[in-house]
């Protein structure tokens, strides 16, 4: 495995497992920048200061303040900003650090029960960036946009900072105290029941099968937003017990039945994107078969993309086993069938044409199925990829308990039975993701003790009496797994930066009866037992944590037999019909089940389809829309049992006829800030038969407009050449078509000179590039890039360097979807160059474009004359300021100031740290040693950055290869970054 | 060697069919007259219109005061529309001064003798509106107290403007017209000023315009004197009648934007600057000519010419509006095409037709002679040019940023209160101005038309000595 470059990657907040704390005694204090010290001031909103100033109006109370000052010092604000604080040295670095230098440690974030391998770059103490653990199975280097927003949660200044006990805030020793009261019980445990979520952690399990061995009679509930997944449900019918299936999806054909496993939206997905485009070489892609029925990542990457409601992707699972074994001679498989009425022709035809497909390529395809699917669609998918040689690859469940909404529907049936003295509650906010039917909130209050563990006061707080907050990820030692199995231990970058925050095993540790020992000695104990004690158990884990993973954990294939007569048994049982509008409930590709909807990156991050930020909306087919009388933003009721929400219609291409989409995970009430009423809570519709949705739903016009925050109105590319996409039997003469973009125009100029010794360039291919939104992430937090509110996006303020373009190609109501990722492009003929009247944007002699902060008065006659409009303009000041969100910020970038100008700097910081780097070691600097932020996470490597003088470099290679093209080429402004087209792949036509 | 003719006053225009002055009446007369509004007490009009202009540079103090507070965000100004009403004003305002250069500086090098009553009003209304104009580039800045690092001072920073950018071109184009309009505005004034002392009632008013009047005595050497720089300030402000909204234009020009990128701008713009400026003047000078009672100096001749000129520049404006049509047509730019077809059509279609019709129809109005001199439909078309000259920078700062190159980055643009707020903050303020110019100031040039009207009747005794008809 290749080692992390840090000179010293030992972590030093490695502690010798003595101390009480997570952190360990001895050298916190020197880990936490001197902000964190004091009391920080708790503000209620994480917005930038600018960003809840209404820009149309005034604020009623800055009124007076405002029209005053107008008259007097109004000019002078930007003159005062220096903080009235005491400022300490810091006199006692820690070993092995430099000043200015960062260090990277590799530890990792579990979501979903399941761990993605993370770098963190800590400076001085304080993580500012996560990146992909390169020797992680599930990150290969990449991360998504969960991981990387991850860090703004640990800032997040509403977490929560008190223990309360019984509504009275105590100290955490208080709170340990009541459990272990609670813990000394004669019951064998019948009355105490643990609510979690199902982690592959083998600390936790270990402290949960501890506990049930102490207490028998307990039990734990599993409870997650995202189950239930009828994966379990589907291995069980198809192989007899519940098992997880590590995909494999390089290969040639890939059929999906609403899986969308493009997206960085759950764990596995990084790597299944990695390994799919490993396959997708644009000279012999291979071809990716959709049918969904709202646009996702992977519907807009497919090759024959097909629009179903969710109740059709059971009769496209029949149909396709049904033609795929009427291929193989298979007797009963033909009679799976569905009725004719089920699907429609164009439906049957993708069928029949993704069955020929998958058996023209036997044992070299993949059919994959949504999690939301019943458990016997999954079980038939598995008996197909069986039957057609493309056995997947099985291991045993990693994440535990195993178990759906039912365990918590019993578990409130115990509660309202009265059964239940003690509940612990640490799975994240069930009041608030728990079906509506089922009545949580109001059977908790029948539990005499109950007790709450999370980062924030949220919903469910709000019915627990006893709360701990929670200590952030990057604050606890813990372990897990990936979805391979491979196991990481996940260290903490920093102490908690709230004394009373208490991880997960410490609150059961108490019930293990192991309460005197932290996380961190109860991680070393587990895992030397494991190692066999080995002498030199201090240096394995020392590389442990400096590699992130440790080896030989990856779980082992489990062999099971297919049982057809079950999976055939399974598909026959019968399912209600669905009929009128059908309600599809989706996890939300930013903010996840709403565990993520406090983040402000999150939230001001484009929905990689629908480019909409701050909140959901009913996604509506064009023409379900129209035959409504529908628009955008007009507010509709859905109503369904009883249950209605209102909620702003967004008309999308591409979303099945008759169906409403609305994701889960908004509407927030608590805690205050962020995530507070953006949106609206979709869990209201969810139900404990139907948790993905139902049909029937009833929707009207409620007669009012709510503006949604798109970053991208526009559709289309108005017949214009930008970002390019061609099918592969075309390839080759649409490749002599793009010399037109590719060459020189002619210009009265000279090219400017190119004296330095790198000559920087940029490629991105479309050919990799899923629009998942990665990168976008990536380069906010590098940058130190400013969010701006859902005010700031309606007025089309937002401040990301790098934009994901999605344009829609022919039919609305089916379209073509192509995403193009956008940043400056580094002209030779810069226009905003030349307009700018004080020298703030200038050449250097690498070919960067470079923007001068301090010089920069903000006439944005820069971005006016910019062709790419890539220049973001801070209209207000937008950079928080506030001490928390200080330590976030990247101190190897200014931080931009009101009134100025930003861009795209390809990252010149790392450009310029490598320099110093290579300077050091008296060599030059090696291609690949600079790696800008969007393209070190990108999942599919579409973004390549390096020196164009270089001989032999990737991105060299990319500017020659034949699907190069410069966007706007006829501008003639010769940019440094070129785009390469899009091959798509689809199935040919004819004969059926 | 011929015998030079003794140098004879012109007979009468044959384009000019009404007097430019009416009824005779001698210079102390005219002292009186044109300085009975400056020396009588304020009238109630006065103070309640002064009431009305004060509240709205009230409101512009604070429009101002919250864009320098909370920033040049509380605009709706966006990305991509970078550039909105800060500039769209910007530029009309500027449009608005040539009127007064072209009238003082032309007119005067060409010796037009309709010039003489209306240029002092002309003039400051250019000072004025110059004035408002500057306020808008300044406000735009994101960090508008760093102004100054637009001009070519020796810093010791050791930077200097980038001088390929027309912005700081624009800043030496404004400066000067900014200069040059006040001395010679002031230079104009000295004489009139110098007789307001002799007539002024009181001590205190005797005291100030003897200060402002420079020491005047009304010498034929100071006559000389005065002549001579007053003309060469002419000739300094005839090329900037054509170069600072020439210069203003090339903003765009410069600039590589579809809808911007036009050869055209220079003279269309400098036809705008002055059928947009003569708008102004017709629509302040017909109620001030009434309230004022300067009937007999500002007669329906200048009236008439004026709505002539607003006739020639009106179509110097639509020419330019052909021009665009056929350019975007001619040049085969996709970009150009959908910017100018956009406007037809798109969501600036409604902008658009009120354009051509206030700036394209309304001045056809005046082929007819009666109602060129009809001062209700001269100075409800006045007023409609201005609203469609407003509208044309509008449309021509705004639509082609909100629909460039990439598709993907289109916005519209949503003006905010403050937008509005600056916008009738200026307008009350030049009315404020205007206001107290009108107090202090005799209006129209005494000593011009004193002048006038010793020409007028030389040049009528020269007809009457010749035997009567030319």
């Amino acid at each position: 495995m290749p080692l992390l470059t840090d000179s010293f990657p030992l972590p030093v907040l490695a502690d010798r497992g003595d101390a009480g704390c997570a952190c360990g005694a001895a050298r916190p204090r020197a880990w936490r920048s001197w902000e964190s010290r004091r009391e920080v001031p708790a503000r209620s909103a994480e917005f930038p200061d600018g960003a809840d100033l209404p820009p149309e109006g005034i604020a009623r109370r800055g009124f007076l303040q405002v029209a005053m000052a107008s008259l007097a010092a109004a000019g002078f604000t930007g003159c005062f900003r220096q903080p009235a604080e005491d400022i300490l040295p810091y006199s006692h670095p820690p070993e092995g650090l430099t000043p200015g230098v960062p260090l990277h440690f590799a530890t990792g974030l579990e979501w979903d029960g399941l761990v993605v391998g993370l770098v963190v770059e800590s400076h001085e103490g304080r993580p500012t960036k996560v990146e992909g653990n390169p020797s992680h199975p599930a990150s290969l280097g990449a991360a998504g946009v969960f991981e990387q927003a991850a860090l703004l949660g640990l800032y997040d200044a509403s977490r929560a900072r008190t223990c309360r006990l019984e509504g009275q805030e105590v100290a955490w020793s208080t709170v340990q105290e009541a459990l272990e009261a609670r813990a000394r019980r004669a019951d064998e445990g019948a009355g105490l029941r643990f609510l979690v979520e199902p982690t592959g952690s083998p600390l936790l399990l270990s402290l949960q099968a501890r506990i049930l061995e102490r207490f028998p009679r307990a039990r734990f509930v599993p409870f997650r937003a995202s189950l239930p997944e009828g994966l379990h449900e589907g291995t069980r019918r198809a192989y007899g017990r519940p098992l997880d299936v590590v995909h494999d999806v390089a290969r040639e054909v890939v059929v999906s039945l609403g899986a969308d496993f493009l997206a960085t939206t759950r764990p596995g997905n990084l790597v299944l994107a990695r390994d799919f485009l490993a396959a997708r070489k644009p000279e012999s892609p291979n071809r990716l078969w959709v049918a969904e029925s709202a646009l996702s990542v992977t519907g807009g990457f497919a090759d024959e993309r097909l629009r179903a409601k969710p109740s059709q992707l059971r009769p496209l699972a029949l149909a396709l086993a049904a033609e795929v074994g009427a291929a193989l001679q298979r007797e009963e498989w033909s009679r799976l069938r569905p009725p004719v009425e089920a699907l429609s022709d164009a439906q049957r035809g993708w069928v029949r044409r993704a069955a020929r497909d998958l058996l023209a390529h036997r044992g070299r395809g993949r059919v994959l199925v949504g999690p939301e699917s019943s458990g016997a669609v999954q079980a038939l998918a598995f008996a197909i990829d069986e039957a057609l040689g493309n056995a997947p690859r099985l291991i045993e469940p990693v994440a535990r308990p195993l178990g759906g909404l039912e365990a918590l529907a019993s578990l409130v049936g115990e509660l309202r039975a009265g059964t239940v003295d003690t509940l612990i509650i640490t799975a994240w906010n069930p009041v608030y993701a728990a079906p509506v039917d089922l009545g949580l909130a109001e059977a908790l209050s029948r539990a005499p003790f109950r007790l709450y563990h999370a980062l924030h006061e949220d919903e469910t707080s709000a019915h627990c009496p006893s709360f701990v907050p929670a200590a952030h990820a990057f604050e606890s030692w813990r372990d897990g797994r990936a979805p391979d199995g491979t196991a990481a231990v996940l260290q903490p970058l920093i102490a908690p930066l709230f004394p009373a925050a208490m991880q997960e095993a410490d609150v059961l540790g108490v019930f293990a009866g192991l309460a005197s020992q932290s996380p961190h000695a109860l991680l070393r104990a587990l895992w030397r037992e494991w190692a066999g004690a080995p002498q030199d158990f201090e240096r394995r884990w020392s590389t442990w944590l400096a590699e992130g993973v440790i080896p030989g954990t990856r779980a082992a294939p489990v062999h099971a037999e297919l049982e057809e007569h079950a999976v055939l048994a399974a598909t026959r049982e019968p399912v209600p019909p669905a009929s009128g509008l059908e309600l599809s409930l989706v996890l939300d590709a930013k903010v996840h089940d709403g565990r993520f909807a406090g983040n402000a990156w999150l939230q001001e991050l484009p929905e990689p389809m629908a480019k909409l930020t701050w909140g959901n909306a009913a996604w509506l087919s064009p023409a379900t829309a129209a035959r409504l009388g529908l628009e955008k933003d007009d507010v509709v009721r859905l109503a369904l049992r009883g249950q209605s929400l209102d909620v702003p219609v967004l008309v999308m291409p591409g979303q099945a006829d008759d169906t409403v989409t609305l994701a889960l995970g908004y509407g927030r009430e608590a805690p205050e800030g962020v995530a507070q009423g953006v949106g609206v809570n979709a869990f209201r519709l969810r139900h404990l038969d139907a948790p993905w949705g139902a049909s029937g739903v009833g929707l009207t016009a409620v007669g009012r407009r709510e503006a949604l925050a798109l970053t991208q109105e526009h559709w289309s590319m108005e017949g214009r050449e930008l970002a390019l996409q061609v099918p592969r039997a075309r390839l080759t003469e649409e490749l002599r078509a793009l010399r037109p973009l590719q060459e020189d125009a002619p210009h009265l100029y000279a090219a400017p000179l190119r004296t330095g010794a790198h000559q920087w360039g940029m490629a991105m291919d479309l050919h990799r590039c899923t629009g998942c939104g990665a990168c976008v992430v990536a380069c906010q937090v590098e940058n130190n890039v400013p969010v701006v509110g859902k005010e700031g996006v309606l007025r089309s303020r937002e401040m990301h360097w790098l934009r994901i373009d999605r344009y829609f190609l022919g039919d609305p109501d089916d379209p073509g979807v192509i995403t193009q990722p956008v940043a400056c492009v580094h002209c030779a003929f810069a226009p905003c160059e030349y307009v700018c009247p004080v020298n703030a944007t200038v050449h250097s002699d690498e070919g960067l474009n470079q923007m001068v902060y301090n010089r920069c008065i903000g006439t944005r006659y820069c971005s006016n004359n910019c062709p790419y409009k890539v220049r973001r303009f801070n209209y207000l000041e937008y950079q928080q300021r506030e001490p928390l969100a200080r330590l976030r910020q990247n101190p190897s970038v200014t931080v931009r100031s009101r009134g100025v100008m930003e861009k795209c700097t390809y990252c010149v910081q790392r450009i310029e740290r490598a320099r110093a780097n290579a300077r050091a070691r008296q060599r030059d600097l090696r291609d690949g040693e600079v790696r800008t932020a969007c393209q070190q996470t990108c999942p599919t490597r579409a973004i390549v950055f390096g020196d164009l003088n270089a001989p032999d470099s990737e991105v060299k290679r990319r500017h020659e290869d034949p699907r190069h093209y410069r966007l706007l080429n006829e501008q003639g402004t010769q940019p440094r970054t070129v785009h390469l087209l899009r091959v798509k792949n689809p199935a040919p036509r004819g004969g059926t | 060697m011929s015998q030079v003719d003794p140098q004879v006053p012109a007979p009468g225009d044959a384009l000019v069919t009404h007097p430019l002055l009416t009824g005779r009446h001698s210079d102390a007369e005219y002292s009186e007259s044109l300085l009975a509004y400056v020396h009588a007490p304020p009238t109630r009009a006065w103070w309640m219109l002064l009431g009305v202009g004060l509240t709205g540079t009230a409101l512009l103090a604070v429009a101002v005061g919250v864009t320098l507070w909370v920033g040049v965000g509380a605009w709706g100004n966006n990305i991509p529309v970078a550039w909105a009403y800060g500039i769209t004003n910007f530029v009309w305002w500027i449009g608005i001064g040539h009127a007064g250069t072209l009238i003082s500086a032309i007119l005067l090098l060409f010796q037009e003798r309709w010039r003489s009553s209306i240029n002092r009003f002309a003039e400051a209304m250019t000072l004025f509106a110059v004035t408002c104009a500057g306020l808008f580039p300044l406000l735009h800045l994101g960090r508008p107290w760093k102004f100054y690092w637009l001009i070519p001072y020796p810093s010791t920073l050791r930077a200097w403007p980038q001088f390929r950018s027309p912005l700081t071109w624009d800043i030496a184009a404004v400066g000067t017209y900014l200069t040059v309009s006040l001395l010679f505005w002031y230079l104009g004034l000295i004489p009139d000023l110098a007789t307001a002392r002799d007539t002024a009632r009181t001590h205190r008013a005797r005291f100030w315009y003897g200060l402002a009047s420079l020491g005047w005595r009304g010498s034929a050497r100071h006559w000389r004197q005065w002549r001579t720089g007053y003309l060469l300030l002419a000739g300094l402000a005839t090329p900037l009648v054509v170069s600072v909204h020439t210069l203003v234009s090339f903003d765009f020009a410069v600039a590589q934007l579809p809808g911007w990128h036009t050869t055209v701008f220079p003279p269309y713009f400098v036809g705008g600057a002055v059928f947009s400026g003569f708008a102004l003047v017709l629509t302040l000078l017909i109620p001030a000519r009434k309230a004022l009672g300067l009937e007999q100096v500002v007669t329906l001749a200048h009236l008439d010419n004026m709505a002539r000129v607003l006739l020639v520049t009106g179509w110097v404006v639509a020419y330019g509006y052909i021009q665009e049509h056929f350019f975007a047509w001619f040049s085969g730019n996709p970009y150009e095409q959908h910017v100018t077809w956009a406007q037809h059509v798109g969501p600036y279609a409604p902008l658009f037709w009120l354009q051509i019709f206030c700036n394209v129809l309304v001045p056809q109005l005046f082929w007819v002679a009666r109602l060129r001199t009809n001062t209700a439909v001269l100075w409800g078309a006045s007023l409609l040019v201005n609203v469609g000259m407003w509208t044309e920078r509008f449309l021509i700062v705004v639509s082609p940023l909100s629909m460039d190159f990439l598709p993907s980055a289109w916005a519209a643009y949503r003006p905010t209160w403050v937008d509005w707020s600056l916008l009738v903050g200026t307008m009350c303020f030049f009315g404020t101005a205007f206001l107290l110019f009108l107090k202090f100031v005799p209006a129209v040039s005494m000593s011009e038309v004193k002048e006038l009207r010793r020409e007028v009747d030389e040049s009528e005794r020269f007809r009457e000595e010749l035997g009567g008809a030319p």
